[in-house]
């Protein structure tokens, strides 16, 4: 299989960087091992109760000690219990994985599509007010603060188009009678909507200014000129040899990007009440509840590395130049 | 003898600069082509000769503005700009480029691209199309399992082959070159050069031959048109150019080429070629000429007649003739 | 394959001079309108954020008027959630949220820059090892990983300029190693070398200039870079309490809840501030890269066709 050393270099590396990203979780948080237990909030803390918290935590042992126990519970998936409700960690990020998901799947959707469409446009309409629209409306959605425009849309276009703007279902669905499938599906598309939307608008703009210059690239190559010279006629030389070539980067470019996507995500969770991981990861800093917050970033930061990963792949599948 | 195949007459391009001006790349060019004509025009860079062939495929940028007339059989094809030069873009009239190495699209296939033409023209397709690329491989010298190779599989070489190939899919009367062989060592130089004339004299194929390599063309082509700052200063049988020299810059590109067993120094010319953005007074040569008189600053030498088929623009042509 | 040539030989070429590097920063904002624009307007938003103590006075918190209030004359801003003056609201955000950018900036600007120099200088074994180690950074999202050491460790200004400045080094680093290499191979560099200049000689006397163009046109996107992380930071409760941010003052909006309030006074000023300094930002860096690396490529399709000419009759020679 053609560069079948290339597939085991790039896993090998994600590996190393799950490992890299595991030791820095760890890190990250058992240094402030004295701040989580005093910061528990309860009224009737003793010394006692919290000294009992401490060896329960295994804060009393050795950071090595500690590093080690953190490894093999992680292997068994042991996060810890959330120190607000005692609850292990596990469950309480499942429900909210499954909504967040599928909205950030939708809102990178839209930003792609938003990216290529814009790029494609300016850069085949060169130097014309459509190239410069184009460029300008990315470039200026791209400097809005993800939170910010979620805000306005709120504001204004949430009811002109009568969709929900907090939380992912309705509460009055499934209370007089058992809602049907379609409905339930239908219900969170329109609780994923804005959120979504937000998201995508935020973001496409860099996909804009990468699309476009890639076409241009794309257009300036030989082969281009060699394909106008054998006859084929503009739209048929960009539909043929132009997309091909200046989509890659595009691949490239959202693997990139996945860290302001999530950074988008859950700011955009906030402001629309989204009960994902990103509102966890905000409720849990704001209670100060380390070991939800600790397992949430390992868990965003594990995505991220498989995400790298597949986008690798992806651009090695699809550039036969690749082979290194 | 048979009616000419391609001619040229009069071809000016001018292109638009950014700051206003523009640059007369190419001034009064004329010049005719029959049947197994290999022409070579020479010329250091900048001269204006890859402009000119790019004219008579119409594959000028929009900053361009052409005038004069390119007959195809007769009938002026450059009259209606796009519309009639379209047509005959690889059918009539086919181009292998500068740096062939580069008209291939890196993620396709070369067999899927040499097809590509045929397919567009002719209506070819399918097990047709496959068999005519295996058979126009076999004619340049590549094996015709090849077909499937990536553009990067193939040597410089034989990429270059693979152009040639690619040109000749739809069975064109007139083949452009322009500097095949530059980028490519000796050994396939040769190679490349002896399969051109081969093809030349096989099929009838006409060839014009862009270089800046002066004894390429003594050894490759019947006829040489000899430009310097946009104009053909000096043209005919290359015989004729050989042996009865009549331009002083022509005299010393022959003298500029290292002569293996000579034991003379090598001449190379000195200054550079005028700028083109502005009309020149004068022979465009002078300043560099080492024959130059006062007539030549003040006066511009026209084309004039040196012997059958043979022009030369200079006011002394005629005393050169005892020089060399 | 251009088709535009002018004939003349590519010219040797010669180290740069002082004032060469702030001609090839100057001229493309010069040439390019949208570049004189964005200019103009961070000047104006940093002029706002300087004068600001002047502008505003002691307290731009204090309250003048009821919470929410609508634009008048005496407040063409309206109130915000506590019933301050938008305007001097808006000011003193400017100074916080300018200062932060431009802090992180140069900071990233400064571990970034001195990583790719070393990277691309020295190459061999401390590329391999800086390389990696930026290999290791880039994977880990740049966002989340800003918001967990900001809950974990610090919620002063400073601390977040210094968070937002440490993570974002990475993408300087590539961008100066990818320069050194290409500047390092020059003709004059390589002259320098054989005549015995020692390794610090030749970083500053030809690396870094030719290099510095580049990181500061990287400097000013970075600058737009870290605006926004301020805003993320800042929304999510983990900034300074004390400090008056744009991103602030978009968090009090919504906390206040403004939006049941439909003051849009209160909510949509301080993000257009921040979309526009970003947009300058963005658009200055991007006309100062895109000149400082030219992709000199006409395309070769168009929209509209060569012209054609009518041919003045001409006799044949």
């Amino acid at each position: 299989m053609r560069g079948s050393d290339y597939v085991v270099k790039r896993v090998l590396f994600a590996i190393g960087t799950v490992f890299v990203a595991v030791t820095l979780n760890f890190v990250l948080f058992r240094s402030l091992s004295g701040d989580a237990v005093s910061a528990l909030r309860c009224r009737t803390c003793t010394q006692d109760f919290k000294e009992f918290q401490r060896r329960e935590l295994g804060l009393d042992k050795s950071k090595w000690e500690q590093y080690k126990i953190y490894l093999v519970d992680l292997a068994h998936g042991d996060m810890g219990r959330s120190l607000r409700t005692e609850e292990p960690v596990r469950s309480i990020l499942w429900e909210p994985i499954k909504n967040t998901l599928p909205m950030v799947a939708l809102g990178t959707l839209f930003s792609i599509v938003f990216g290529i469409a814009t790029g494609v446009i300016a850069a085949w309409r060169r130097g014309t007010a459509a190239d410069k629209g184009a460029l300008w409306g990315g470039l200026a959605f791209y400097s809005m603060a993800p939170q910010w425009l979620g805000l306005v849309i709120v504001l204004y276009l949430a009811g002109w188009l009568g969709l929900p703007t907090s939380g992912v279902k309705d509460p009055t669905l499934g209370i007089l009678s058992d809602p049907s499938a379609i409905e339930v599906v239908v219900d969170r598309l329109e609780h994923m909507i804005l959120p979504a939307l937000t998201l995508g608008l935020v973001i496409f703009g860099q996909y804009t200014l990468i699309v476009r210059s890639a076409m241009l690239e794309t257009l300036g190559e030989d082969y281009v000129l060699t394909s106008r010279a054998k006859g084929l006629s503009n739209w048929a030389t960009v539909w043929k040899h132009g997309f091909r070539n200046a989509m890659l980067p595009v691949i490239t470019l959202v693997a990139l990007s996945l860290g302001f996507i999530i950074g988008g995500a859950i700011t955009v969770e906030y402001v629309f009440s989204y009960p994902g991981i990103g509102l966890l990861i905000v409720e849990a800093i704001d209670q100060r509840d380390y070991p939800v917050l600790q397992a949430a970033f390992l868990l965003l930061t594990l995505s991220v590395i498989l995400f790298n990963l597949l986008a690798d792949l992806l651009y090695f599948r699809l550039d036969p130049r690749v082979t290194e | 003898m048979s009616a000419p195949l391609l001619e040229v007459q009069d071809l000016n391009v001018w292109f638009d600069l950014p700051n206003g001006n523009t640059l007369h790349a190419v001034q009064g060019v004329s010049f005719s082509i029959r049947p197994g004509t290999r022409l070579g025009m020479v010329g250091e860079s900048g001269c204006g000769k890859t402009t000119t062939v790019l004219a008579l495929m119409g594959l000028l940028p929009p900053t361009s503005s052409v005038s004069g007339r390119i007959l195809l059989d007769g009938t002026d094809v450059l009259a209606g700009g796009e519309q009639t030069i379209s047509p005959h873009r690889w059918r009539d009239v086919a181009m292998v480029f500068q740096g062939a190495m580069n008209a291939f699209d890196p993620v396709k296939r070369i067999g899927e691209q040499i097809a590509e033409p045929m397919e567009l023209h002719k209506q070819v397709s399918g097990k047709e199309a496959s068999a005519r690329v295996r058979e126009l491989l076999d004619i340049v010298g590549i094996a015709p399992n090849r077909a499937r190779s990536y553009p990067h599989e193939l040597s410089g070489g034989m990429r270059q082959r693979a152009a040639i190939a690619m040109a000749l899919a739809c069975s064109p009367r007139v083949l452009l070159a322009d500097e095949p062989t530059t980028a490519l060592d000796v050994m396939v130089q040769a190679q490349i050069l002896d399969l051109l004339t081969h093809l030349s004299d096989e099929l009838g194929l006409a060839l014009v031959f862009v270089t800046h390599d002066l004894p390429i063309v003594a050894q490759t082509c019947t006829h040489a048109a000899v430009m310097y700052a946009g104009r053909i200063v000096e043209q005919g049988p290359t015989d004729a150019l050989y042996h009865e020299t009549r331009h002083p810059y022509t005299r010393l590109l022959w003298a500029a080429t290292p002569d293996l067993e000579s034991r003379d120094d090598v001449v190379s010319i000195p200054g550079v070629p005028p700028r083109l953005d502005h009309d020149i007074e004068g022979c465009p040569f002078a300043p560099r000429c080492d024959r130059a008189q006062a007539r030549c600053v003040t006066e511009r030498p026209e084309l004039r007649s040196m012997g059958p088929g043979h022009v030369s623009a200079c006011h002394f042509a005629e005393s050169l003739a005892a020089v060399s | 394959m251009s088709p535009v040539q002018t004939g003349a030989p590519p010219a040797e070429e010669a180290p740069p001079t002082r004032s060469l590097a702030l001609r090839t920063l100057a001229s493309p904002i010069l040439r390019e309108p949208s570049a004189l624009v964005a200019l103009a307007v961070l000047a104006f938003f940093v002029f706002l954020a300087v004068a600001s103590p002047l502008l505003v006075g002691d307290d731009p918190k204090a309250q003048v008027g009821e919470v929410f209030e609508p634009p008048s004359r005496e407040l063409p801003l309206g109130t915000d959630g506590g019933g301050a003056n938008m305007v001097s609201m808006l000011v003193a955000g400017a100074q916080i949220s300018l200062l932060i950018g431009f802090a992180a900036a140069l900071i990233s600007a400064v571990i970034g820059g001195t990583v790719g120099i070393l990277s691309g200088f020295f190459g061999g074994r401390t590329d391999t090892v800086l390389m990696r180690l930026t290999d290791y950074f880039l994977v880990i999202p740049d966002v989340p990983l800003m918001i967990v050491i900001a809950a974990l460790f610090g919620r002063s200004t400073w601390n977040i300029a210094l968070i937002i400045g440490v993570i974002y080094w990475t993408f300087t680093a590539r961008l100066i190693r990818a320069q050194t290499k290409s500047v390092r191979e020059r003709v004059y560099v390589q002259r320098a070398r054989a005549l015995g200049a020692r390794n610090s000689r030749l970083v500053l006397r030809h690396v870094l200039p030719q290099v510095t163009p580049l990181l500061i046109a990287n400097t000013v996107l970075l600058i737009a870079y870290a605006i926004f992380a301020e805003t993320f930071i800042t929304f999510l409760g983990l900034g300074d309490p004390t400090a008056i941010s744009w991103g602030r003052l978009i968090e009090n909006a919504f906390k206040d809840d403004a939006i049941i309030n439909e003051a849009w006074w209160a909510i949509i000023p301080p993000g257009l501030c921040v979309m526009f300094v970003v947009l300058a930002c963005t658009i200055l860096g991007q006309a100062l890269e895109d000149a400082l690396n030219p992709r000199l490529r006409t395309g070769h399709l168009s929209v509209r066709r060569f012209r054609v000419l009518p041919s003045p009759r001409r006799q044949e020679p």
